[in-house]
């Protein structure tokens, strides 16, 4: 994974298998890295978006963690961009008797290993199924037959086993909850009576935020060797990083220089025989030593607590992009005094909790009564924390107190959170089963990064709604982006192979919003006024369209399943966007976007064609 | 197979630009009793000096690099020789293979999308040519043709190696996009120190330049004797025209389903127009997106996009749109369209480079700019994509990259030029905004900005508060500057080795 800015690449710390085994997934292995939008590498201010809007420049160099070590290499030494200056002064140098404990007194026995079978999607040949994998990585007993790992150990997993430390034989697990958005999942044991094992052993209790510069040890089951390691450092710093798990999250982390190795992750880092965090991530050796980090407790509770309800809900989010406040002729056109105070408002994503809450040109003053300051942080609990960081500890539903000045007039404004979605499109995706629609050998997917990645495409339209999916809030367009992105030859389409990689506009004069719709045009019945016998397929950009007779489109789609061995031809689902925030009205406004996307489908009817002007040459 | 589809149409769309220079048209007769043309008396060194401009530091120039290549003498002194030899030259020097002797020389005509210039000593009383041989041109070589190729030893000694004509087709030449005739040879070559630029004979006459040299496969491409006459001849009157371009791409129609979708079961042959740029010679005749083209002057058009040219058999039909048109000709184009037949003359045009929102070449003279106070505005051109490298289209910031690719935005939104932010220095009146790259500029002071020179004047005007207010398209937004304070800045950023703060014409 990279870092926001840095150009560097950490790794997950998912477990020796993963490391040192090379994954056959077809969709990660040796994938290259995707060509995503470069405007991404821009550094950026602290922002507020998702937890993370400034962090999508990490996505350059994806963060596959079996695939990481070989990336780590092209990866630039980080620049020493980190301003230092959130130390509280007074820490104490030396170690306190406590903190010197004999690692004797640690409860192995809760410190489990989580050996992991697992199956990838094929997102190439979407009926196909993946690659298949094994890994090993760390967990730990929390609560009665509940394990607490990283996300990264279990992702689609098929078959998952825990073994005590003192015991050879494995305990089939199942995953309760996952929350790929922090990397932290619940596992318990399937067989009830199995944990008859585990009652002696008392679980790990959750600790707070260690100090910086005090001992940490991490425990866990890392390559080298068979049998638990136990690893000791100090805390580094603690900061807001991304996690690399999802590729587009940004969390609180507590970077620590204990030695932390594949297969360390999900193994708990302890102080006083407390859990202070869950190990999950780090950099390659090539990249920095001695740098790990570990999900501190905030975000370990956080997730602990939202599962309460019996199901994972997410992280909120402002979606509100900010620019620091440094520069004096901001703060005199803002009528702000230079107190360093204050962050401005850039944008309130249409669609997120704070729209028309938050106007372009406010200032950010406080936020839950803590002083914003003019680089966008606020201290808790005697640390400087980015702002998020208030937000980051809410759940859905929950409200915000912030205090903004607009046009020079002081208020208080109250926001009620909840998840943004847009986001995810860049995200890595896990336990998914491959979206597509396959007729007569043209195979349609959703956009996404996961498919990004396997077809690796280059196209202008595809990157563009790649890269602004959420910030030009295309989704309220598109929810799904449909794109063409295979041909399986036939004598049907021979000359359309050259179309792949574009977005899908139309099928027989329905606009395509979701994959969904590519499937109910293309039933009988449905069909472009004026050309009733053909199929008609209208690409974004793309003044050819592509036509299939539909006299021999059916022979020739029950003849290309046949011979391409294909099981079924479409798999479709809701997309989690619509999901979870609903259908969405398109924006009023007439972006040239949707100028674009307004021609008409059926211009063959148009009365007078399109007027010159409207032509789109692209 | 699509890609070069999309090559075509991309090329198409292009229009041609050029720079003249007067040309000294006193035709001489060949010296009498002189022997024909050959290596030694009818070719000339051409050494040039290159500088080209840097986009991303746009007030400097890089380092001047060496160019030397053989030029072909003309008829009344002129030396012939590929644009790409003597581009951003600094200076220009002809040299005698024989004799060492140099005389400095000057451009007096130049074609970057043509891929050629003429040359002409500095010194019209010069008679260092004056016993030299001109070439004349052969216009008819084809396939399988044999021709040669001349080169020069260090010592003057001429060097012929023969090389076989392979087909005529269209291609790239210099400035991407511009795609005009070319043969394609075989044979292999010897390199030698003038070797960029290297003519080609037939019967001791001029056939071609040669464009490109493949030591794996031993294929050249060669720039023919067809253009260089079109180019000559369109220098005579002393006002440059150049090569026209027809503005549309089109797909083939080979597919028998789309041939009945667009109504083309009783036609032969045929393109179909995917898509007709705005402001371009088809798009002004008429012609629209969804159009199909079966005939150009009375040629026809097959599925693939070929006619039959009575000399190369089977080329593209961009040939007889460009370079085997003038700027100015009139062309009869049979259309069908919605399944019915339809006749449209196309008058064919071209555009200057700068008349484009986003300049597609930029040649002998540098970017324009602007700094305040440490914030550096461009006027965005392809170049300056170009200068993330090969791979710049996902290389260069993307949002940039798009806009190149898809200007019709901005135009409808009135802009003449694309106006941004390309990156900031780290100073006093820039604090906090040291990230900020690559972000279309939209209003300064609340005026629209369509040029960068909107944008001085913008910045020279009455302020609020001492500020200025910098609107952008994007992240983030608004920013505002201290005029005060960027003034004292600029004087600094002077101090410090920036030779200029802008340049606007």
């Amino acid at each position: 994974m990279t870092f926001i800015g840095a150009g560097v690449a950490a790794i997950d710390f998912a477990g020796g298998g993963f490391y040192t085994v090379p994954f056959p997934f077809p969709a990660l292995a040796g994938a290259e890295p995707p060509t995503l939008p470069p405007k991404l590498i821009r550094l950026r201010p602290a922002m507020m978006k998702c937890p993370s809007r400034a962090l999508m420049t990490a996505f350059l160099v994806p963060a596959l963690m079996w695939a990481a070590d070989s990336r780590a290499q092209n990866a630039a030494p980080a620049p020493a961009a980190v301003p230092a200056t959130a130390l509280p002064a007074g820490v104490a140098d030396v170690p306190s008797a406590a903190e010197q404990a004999d690692v004797s007194q640690i409860e192995f026995g809760a410190v489990v290993r989580v050996e992991v079978d697992m199956l990838g999607a094929n997102y190439r040949v979407p009926w196909n199924i993946g690659g298949t994998g094994s890994g090993v990585g760390t967990g730990f007993l929390v609560g009665k037959n509940q394990f607490l790992t990283n996300a990264h150990v279990i992702s689609n997993a098929r078959l998952i086993y825990i073994r005590k430390v003192d015991q050879p034989e494995p305990f089939p697990a199942k995953v309760l909850h996952v929350a790929h958005d922090c990397d932290l999942a619940l596992l318990e044991l399937i067989e009830p009576g199995d944990f008859k094992n585990f009652e002696k052993v008392t679980p790990l209790e959750i600790g707070g935020i260690p100090k910086l510069n005090t001992t940490v040890t991490a425990v866990g089951y890392p390559i080298g060797g068979d049998r638990i390691s136990v690893t000791r450092g100090v805390v580094s710093r603690i900061d807001f990083r991304p996690y690399s798990h999802s590729a587009v999250d940004n969390h609180l982390t507590i970077q620590v220089d204990a030695a932390i190795n594949p297969g360390n992750s999900g193994g708990p880092v302890l102080q006083d025989n407390k859990v202070v965090g869950v190990a999950f991530q780090g950099f390659s050796g090539a990249v920095a030593q001695n740098t790990a980090y570990m999900i501190p407790v905030p975000v370990v509770n956080r997730f602990l607590k939202d599962i309460q309800d019996g199901h994972y809900d997410n992280y909120v989010d402002l979606a509100t992009s900010t620019i620091d406040l440094l520069n004096p002729a901001q703060r005199l056109a803002l009528g702000l005094p230079n107190d360093g105070t204050g962050v401005m408002v850039v944008n309130a994503d249409a669609s997120s909790s704070a729209a028309k809450l938050l106007l372009t040109g406010d200032v950010l003053l406080a936020i839950d009564g803590h002083a914003i300051a003019s680089d966008g942080f606020v201290e808790i609990e005697g640390e400087r924390i980015n702002l998020n960081e208030i937000v980051e500890r809410k759940f859905a539903g929950d409200k915000v107190k912030i205090d903004i000045q607009r046009e020079g007039t002081k208020k208080s404004i109250e926001v009620e959170l909840r998840r943004f979605l847009p986001y995810l499109i860049q995200a890595n995706l896990y336990e998914q089963k491959p979206q597509f629609v396959l007729f007569a050998g043209l195979q349609f997917q959703p956009l996404d990064r996961n498919m990004m990645e396997v077809f690796n495409i280059a196209s202008m339209d595809v990157r563009y709604f790649f890269a602004n999916y959420g910030d030009h809030e295309l989704y309220r367009e598109r929810p799904q982006v449909v794109v063409l992105t295979a041909v399986l030859p036939d004598e049907i389409n021979t000359y359309l192979e050259g179309y792949v990689s574009h977005v899908v506009d139309s099928v027989n004069g329905q606009k395509i919003q979701r994959l969904q719709d590519i499937y109910d045009a293309l039933k009988d019945g449905v069909a472009e006024k004026g050309h009733e016998n053909f199929h008609v397929i209208r690409l974004l950009n793309e003044g050819r369209p592509l036509v299939l007779e539909r006299n021999k489109a059916a022979e020739a789609h029950a003849r290309i399943l046949r011979k391409y061995n294909v099981s079924f031809d479409h798999y479709i689902e809701v997309p989690l966007i619509e999901q979870v925030m609903g259908k969405m009205p398109p924006i009023k406004e007439e972006s040239p976007e949707a100028g674009k996307e307004a021609k008409p489908d059926d211009k063959a009817d148009a009365p007078n064609g399109k007027p010159p002007g409207a032509a789109k040459p692209e | 197979m699509k890609n070069s589809f999309r090559l075509l149409a991309s090329t198409l769309l292009l229009t041609l630009a050029l720079v003249t220079g007067s040309l000294s048209a006193q035709e001489k007769t060949q010296p009498a009793g002189a022997e024909g043309p050959s290596p030694s008396n009818s070719l000339v060194r051409v050494n040039a000096t290159l500088q080209a401009y840097n986009f991303l530091r746009p007030w400097e120039k890089g380092n001047p690099t060496p160019r030397r290549g053989l030029g072909a003498l003309l008829s009344g002194g002129r030396v012939l020789v590929t644009a790409e030899l003597v581009v951003n030259s600094t200076y220009i020097e002809l040299e005698l293979p024989t004799t060492g002797e140099k005389t400095p020389a000057r451009i007096v005509g130049l074609d970057y999308e043509a891929n050629l210039a003429l040359l002409a000593p500095v010194d019209e009383k010069s008679q260092m040519l004056a016993k030299m041989v001109p070439f004349e041109l052969d216009l008819s070589v084809k396939a399988p043709d044999t021709i040669s190729v001349w080169q020069v030893e260090d010592n003057g000694d001429g060097v012929s190696t023969d090389l076989d004509v392979l087909r005529a087709t269209v291609g790239e030449y210099f400035v991407s996009g511009s795609i005009l005739l070319v043969y394609q040879v075989k044979g292999s070559l010897q390199y030698r120190a003038n070797s960029f630029t290297l003519p080609a004979v037939r019967n001791n006459k001029l056939v071609g330049l040669l464009l490109s040299y493949d030591s794996k496969e031993l294929t050249s491409s060669l720039l023919p004797a067809p253009i260089i006459q079109h180019f000559l001849d369109d220098l005579k009157d002393g006002k440059y025209d150049g090569f026209p371009s027809i503005g549309l791409g089109f797909a083939q129609t080979l597919d028998d389903q789309f041939r009945k979708f667009t109504g083309l079961e009783q036609v032969k042959g045929g393109v179909f127009v995917r898509n007709v740029a705005k402001e371009g010679s088809a798009a002004k005749a008429g012609i629209e997106e969804g159009d199909v083209i079966v005939k150009i002057a009375s040629k026809e058009i097959d599925s693939r996009g070929n006619y039959a040219h009575p000399i190369y058999g089977k080329l593209n039909f961009s040939h007889l749109v460009r370079g085997d048109a003038k700027v100015g000709d009139t062309l009869k184009f049979d259309l069908i369209r919605k399944g019915k037949p339809l006749t449209v003359d196309v008058k064919l045009e071209r555009r200057e480079p700068g008349s484009y929102l986003i300049d597609p070449y930029m040649f002998d003279r540098g970017p324009r700019y602007l700094i305040f106070g440490g914030l550096i505005f461009q006027e965005l051109t392809r170049p300056y994509l170009e200068s993330w490298g090969k791979d710049w289209p996902t290389r260069a910031p993307f949002n940039l990259v798009y806009s190149n690719a898809n200007p019709e935005k901005y135009e409808q939104q009135g802009r003449e030029k694309l106006v941004f932010l390309s990156q900031v220095l780290r100073t006093p009146a820039t604090l906090g905004y040291e990230n900020l790259n690559s972000v279309v500029v939209d209003k300064v002071d609340g005026k629209p900005i369509k040029t960068l020179a909107d944008l001085a004047d913008a910045l020279n005007g009455v302020t609020l508060n001492g500020l200025h207010k910098i609107e952008l398209e994007d992240y983030p937004r608004l920013i505002w500057v201290h005029d005060g304070v960027s003034r004292k800045v600029n004087d600094q950023l002077l101090g410090y080795g920036i030779g200029s703060l802008t340049r606007l014409e």
